[in-house]
């Protein structure tokens, strides 16, 4: 025990003036989450617009806390939604439900469900928190448009899930 | 033959039987048994697509093999398990024990999935399917093909309900074997051979049969699946709930899948003594009816003011109604109760305890169809109480019996599972079918059935005739065999007579008859004493010891039931449609089902006050004074009796969603008339019942005794009506079901050659039936009827004979061709 | 408070309530309340890292008497409903209530027997936070949309009909694109939500760049 101990502490106190502020100043500067961020879902679509949500239930099967329904529809020649026969007709998540684990994207067959980085959803309304696929689905990109419409890059769903990326350049170019 | 090692006690061998080793284990098998089974009983699962125990062997998709050893020599190659037979000596060893086994599975496993699409997560059957399933078990991780795979284009609409993906298929030939040797319709075949093997139909013929739904069910793979169901969930996201069929009186096991308060498919459930694994699409598909728009969830009563029906709440709705009903009890001559003929057993002994407690009447009728006084005595002598326990008939004994006939009865359109077990029975070459009917018809084919013609009307001489004529003496010789049945339909109330010489040639040929209603809820409804004449347990309402039994239950003061028979339906609308009732009381009744619907509904209007417990809008509900909503079959527990007499319980499938089954909505209805019937829920208005127990009453109801009348003729000018309903019709239970709807017979007029003749009519052209009340015009087609007969279905697409002609069987009805421009 | 409810509405008046829920969003309380997880984040929320003392709050009260927001923070039990209720009720009024996090929401995954399936069952919620836990940021995020609903609150039963015949709804904005300072708002990651991105009640130098925004198509 030295005489100065019992002033130690005030020293701490006082060097800490001198130091860089920790303190972040969110809301006004806002700083990026980690690259991946379990966030709010995202439904992504394929380069010409059309879903690539194929409905088919597996990430409301992989859902632990029972967040997402799914119930998928017949895609017909006049109103087609996803390449292939099924697309999802309704889609919804419960933001009072989900936990944000990330199962539901590792289930995805299509790569059609990911998540976003946006986290800032607090809402005074529980129905405002179940997010419809009107509300999940990606924006449409240039180049892209607004589905129901026919296939555009390529002649079946095989042509979109193998030569997906390929095509979609291709299409680019050309609308260019 | 290997040495069971250090065994003290060998194993008893009985006759009939061998012993064989599987896996090492010693296990005594009857002769014949297929060895997949007796792998099976051991607990040995060996994996398999095509082998379904109800169906023939056919060794179709080889999953199964194993090894077999016969007398110490190991046979060549691993044989399939699902068409060997077992033999004594015998060894065998499966996957588990055998790496020949296990290698020659991982084989066929891999061929089947070279040209099986990678496309689960989009397929009905993902979740569910027996391929994916032992893929995951047995398969390959990875594939070795890496070529094109084979495609085909999909999915084919085999008909309006079964679509068809070829890529998928592992050609099995479930479903092929299903419908040739099952439900005998002419489906799909296998085409083609080799890698370009699939299955196909016919194009000319689209796949007609009231069973397909089945193919759905058994398909291992999703190669057919529903269109009504068709992505509309997946099954690890349904809850599973034994449930029983509200349709037919064959009270089939099902199973409900529902997810999130709503019922998305049917599927058959297993019952090997009723419906074995098969139920008819009916069953199946229609269900929709309980989440149409119009359903009613909230109570409606009349407004004094506007005269329309406006919404109120349930304490306002039962006031009116009980001070309705009071008022016409005491006041205006009486009530009648019609209750209709789809009712749990609970729910109809509370409608027929409400009569007499609280309406204090035997004014009660179940039969909202046509019938006749002589039914009534029919039933009450010999149907009432017959059950399986009490020696009634069984569909095991439909089975075992050498000869089974028809009268008046369409096994395929009226109780199709009844006419699977007919076909069953006759396909193994035991039972003889005979059908007192009019045509030969698909289902007198299919279950190799010989018909017994007779005119509409005719059939009571017919079976007269029975007795002497020469031509029929083989059908009499072989329903006098020990264990014979007589099986009739609900048209027998419409033929006078009739009841009576079937019970004569009962007794006569020692034949057992039993009675099959069409609607679910009739035979429980009989039972629970929904009749005029009946209390419930069979009591007579005549008889004084049963009366006491009753009234003591009941709570009731000594004679406070009343000694005398009430009226039936027709009565109780004629007498409301002549002013002297002064209200009804109507359940689930549709007045177009009536002989008379235009009696019925002056009746209902006439009557001072109505009160209708409907599930949706009807003519009854749209002329009610009080509509009282109630809980579909799925939102309520309860039983049906079927035809059998068999109890098929059944618990809620949707919880919660507040709708009222019938039994609770009269409780409450009772209780503001100041009466009690301790019908609450279904359960307390099981117990009440079960507490009346038997009756200590031996006193039985006469049997009817009506002279055959001769057959009728038509006359110069008319035709006999010869009809029945078809199993998909009309039927507001199948509404908002278009897919089922596609798979309806097409209505057509049949009528003989000669008959055609005789009319001007063409083959293939309309032709138009009429009486003074309407007409319905429809196609010609031939068929083998009597002369002066015309078929019509009753209730099928324009075919609605009770609303447009105000005809059922046996009428008499004009016929002529219709009459097109330019062409006749 | 007895005079705004006989006094017409007026310019005085609207300027008063703009003062009094000033002051009130100004110091907010919360009481203690951590529950489960969501504590934890609840904490490092009221920590230097985020410090909430920036937005005048950062006295966590350990008696309810003396708080005016309750963080509900983590799953409740049935069996602490009672004692959440009695919590509440010992606020004096006016209170808010946050639940933070999709058990308290909801009852998250824990959809079960034992737990109360959204405090919403037990207290009025007005704001409810998703998330398993809440990063600090979403906390702070709810907050400050607790603050911009306090200050559409009305002074008396007059204002109060007058904003409920008005059908006002309180455009709740995510807190980056409402605080942002100029320049910053690009360096905002994520998505934005749809249902607001383009709203026009944006303020501020953010307005100004959201047009542009909306101008460009995005």
């Amino acid at each position: 025990m030295g005489v100065f101990d019992p002033l130690k502490g005030f020293g701490v106190t006082f060097s800490t003036m001198f130091k860089k502020v920790v303190t972040e100043q969110y809301p006004e500067d806002y700083r990026p989450t980690a690259a991946r961020y379990h966030g709010r879902h995202q439904l992504n679509r394929h380069p010409d617009g059309l879903e690539k949500c194929v409905g088919c239930e597996l990430c409301a099967w992989a859902c632990p806390a029972d967040a997402i329904f799914v119930e998928g529809g017949d895609n017909t020649e006049d109103a087609r939604f996803s390449p292939g026969e099924r697309y999802g007709a309704d889609y919804q998540i419960n933001y009072l439900r989900c936990i944000g684990c990330g199962l539901c994207i590792e289930a995805c067959p299509t790569r059609s469900l990911t998540m976003t980085n946006f986290y800032e959803l607090a809402d005074d309304d529980r129905q405002r928190l179940i997010f419809t696929k009107e509300d999940l689905l990606a924006p449409l990109l240039p180049g892209m448009e607004q589905p129901p419409h026919a296939m555009r890059l390529g002649e079946n769903e095989q042509d979109y899930y193998v030569n997906g990326p390929e095509l979609a350049r291709k299409a680019g170019e050309v609308a260019q | 033959m290997t040495v069971a090692p250090e065994k003290s006690a060998e194993l008893v061998v009985p006759e009939g039987h061998v012993k064989l080793t599987i896996d090492g284990l010693e296990v005594v098998a009857p002769k014949g048994e297929l060895l997949i089974r007796t792998a099976e009983r051991l607990g040995i699962v060996i994996p398999r697509f095509c082998d379904h125990p109800l169906l023939d062997p056919a060794g179709a998709c080889r999953q199964c093999l194993v090894e077999v050893e016969m007398g110490g020599r190991p046979m060549p190659k691993p044989q399939a398990s699902c068409t060997m037979t077992v033999a004594e000596g015998m060894v065998v060893k499966t996957q588990h024990t055998s790496p020949v086994a296990d290698k020659a599975q991982q084989g066929v496993m891999e061929l089947l999935l070279i040209n099986h699409p990678l496309d689960c997560p989009i397929c009905d059957k993902g979740g569910e399917c027996p391929l994916q399933n032992q893929a995951l078990a047995h398969g390959r991780a990875d594939s070795r093909f890496h070529e094109t795979k084979r495609t085909f284009p999909k999915p084919i609409p085999i008909s309006t309900q079964v679509l068809l993906d070829r890529e998928r298929c592992v050609l099995c030939q479930r479903c092929t074997r299903f419908s040739s040797q099952i439900a005998g319709d002419p489906f799909i075949e296998l085409l083609e051979r080799g890698a370009q093997q699939q299955i196909g139909i016919a194009q000319e013929k689209p796949f007609q049969s009231y069973f397909s739904g089945n193919t759905i069910q058994i398909c291992p793979v999703g190669a057919l699946t529903s269109a009504a169901y068709r992505f509309r969930s997946r099954p690890f996201d349904l809850v599973s709930t034994p449930s029983v069929c509200e349709h037919c009186s064959s009270g089939c096991a099902e199973r409900t899948d529902w997810r999130r308060g709503k019922v998305m498919r049917k599927l058959a459930g297993e019952d090997p003594e009723v419906n074995e694994e098969w139920i008819c699409d009916k069953g199946r598909f229609a269900f929709r009816y309980a989440t149409a728009a119009d359903r009613l969830l909230r109570p409606m009563v009349r407004d004094a003011d506007s005269g329309q029906l406006r919404e109120s709440s349930w304490t306002e709705a039962l006031r009116v109604a009980a001070e309705g009903l009071a008022k016409a009890r005491d006041e205006a001559g009486g009530v009648g109760v019609l209750a209709g003929g789809r009712l749990t057993v609970e729910d109809a002994y509370a409608y027929g305890k409400f009569a007499r407690v609280a309406l204090r009447t035997n004014d009660v009728d179940f039969r909202a169809r046509p019938h006749s006084a002589e039914e009534l005595e029919f039933l009450a002598a010999s149907v009432v109480g017959t059950s399986p326990e009490s020696g009634g008939v069984t569909f095991r004994q439909l089975e075992s019996a050498p000869a089974v006939l028809c009268v008046a009865f369409e096994p395929e359109e009226e109780a199709p599972i009844v006419f699977l077990r007919l076909r069953k029975a006759a396909r193994k070459g035991r039972t003889k079918v005979f059908h007192l009917g009019q045509w030969t018809s698909p289902a007198v084919d299919k279950t190799f059935g010989t018909l017994l013609p007779c005119v509409p009307g005719g059939e009571p001489a017919a079976i007269e005739g029975l007795f002497f004529n020469s031509g029929t003496a083989e059908a009499f010789e072989a329903l006098s065999g020990s264990g014979s049945v007589i099986l009739v339909g609900e048209r027998a109330a419409e033929v006078p007579g009739l009841f009576s010489s079937v019970l004569r040639l009962a007794e006569r040929t020692g034949a057992k008859a039993a009675w099959i209603p069409r609607r679910a809820g009739e035979r429980g409804a009989l039972d629970a004493g929904v009749l005029p004449n009946l209390l419930p347990g069979g009591r007579q309402v005549t008889d004084g010891t049963a009366r006491a039994e009753v009234e003591q239950a009941w709570g009731l003061a000594a004679g406070a039931l009343s000694a005398e028979p009430g009226r039936d339906t027709d009565a109780i609308l004629g007498a409301a449609a002549a002013g002297e009732l002064g209200g009804l009381l109507v359940g689930g009744v549709d007045p177009y089902d009536l002989a008379d619907p235009e009696l019925a509904l002056r009746a209902i209007e006439r009557a001072g006050f109505v009160v209708s417990l409907e599930l949706r809008p009807s003519a009854v509900t749209e002329r009610a004074d009080v509509v009282l909503p109630i809980a579909p079959s799925t939102e309520k527990s309860g039983s049906y009796l079927n035809w059998e007499g068999r109890r098929r319980e059944f618990g809620t499938t949707l919880d919660g969603t507040g709708a009222l089954p019938d039994c609770r909505v009269l409780d409450t209805l009772a209780v503001e008339m100041d009466a009690d019937l301790f019908t609450q829920t279904p359960a307390a208005a099981r117990a009440n019942l079960e507490r009346l127990g038997a009756t200590a009453s031996t006193r039985r109801a006469e049997p009817p005794a009506v002279p055959a009348p001769p057959a009728p003729g038509a006359g110069e000018d008319g035709v006999l009506l010869a009809t029945w309903h078809q199993l998909i019709d009309n039927g507001s239970l199948q509404d908002e079901e278009p897919n089922l709807a596609g798979t309806a017979r097409t209505p057509v007029a049949r009528l003989s050659a000669a008959t055609a003749e005789q009319f001007g009519v063409v083959a293939g052209e309309q032709v138009t039936v009429a009486t003074e009340r309407g007409s319905v015009t429809l196609t010609a087609e031939p068929a083998d009827l009597p002369d002066g007969v015309v078929w019509l279905p009753l209730n099928s697409g324009v075919s609605r004979l009770r609303r447009e002609l105000g005809a059922g069987h046996g009428a008499t009805v004009s016929l002529r061709p219709q009459a097109r421009g330019g062409n006749s | 408070m007895g005079l705004e409810e006989k006094l017409p509405n007026g310019i005085l008046l609207a300027s008063v309530e703009k003062l009094v829920n000033w002051t009130r969003k100004s110091s907010l309380w919360p009481a203690t309340f951590g529950l489960a997880c969501c504590a934890i984040e609840m904490m490092t929320t009221g920590a230097p890292r985020y410090d909430l003392a920036r937005f005048g709050m950062e006295v966590f009260r350990a008696s309810p008497r003396q708080a005016d927001l309750m963080i509900v923070a983590g799953r409740v039990t049935n069996k602490m409903a009672p004692v959440l209720r009695q919590i509440y009720d010992q606020m004096p009024e006016p209170r808010w209530v946050l639940a933070m996090g999709v058990c308290a929401s909801s009852g998250g995954m824990f959809n079960n027997y034992a737990v109360v399936q959204g405090v919403d069952h037990v207290v009025p919620v007005d704001m409810y936070l998703p998330g398993c836990p809440p990063r600090p940021e979403m906390l702070i995020d709810a907050i400050l949309k607790i603050h911009q609903k306090i200050m559409d609150e009305p002074l008396g039963p007059k204002r109060a009909a007058l904003l409920a015949e008005s059908g006002h709804r309180t455009e709740l904005l995510p807190s980056s694109v409402r605080y942002a300072k100029a320049g910053k708002l690009d360096k905002f990651q994520g998505p934005r939500d749809p249902r607001t991105a383009a709203s026009p009640l944006v303020v501020g130098p953010a307005a100004a760049h959201q047009a542009k925004q909306i101008e460009a198509g995005e």
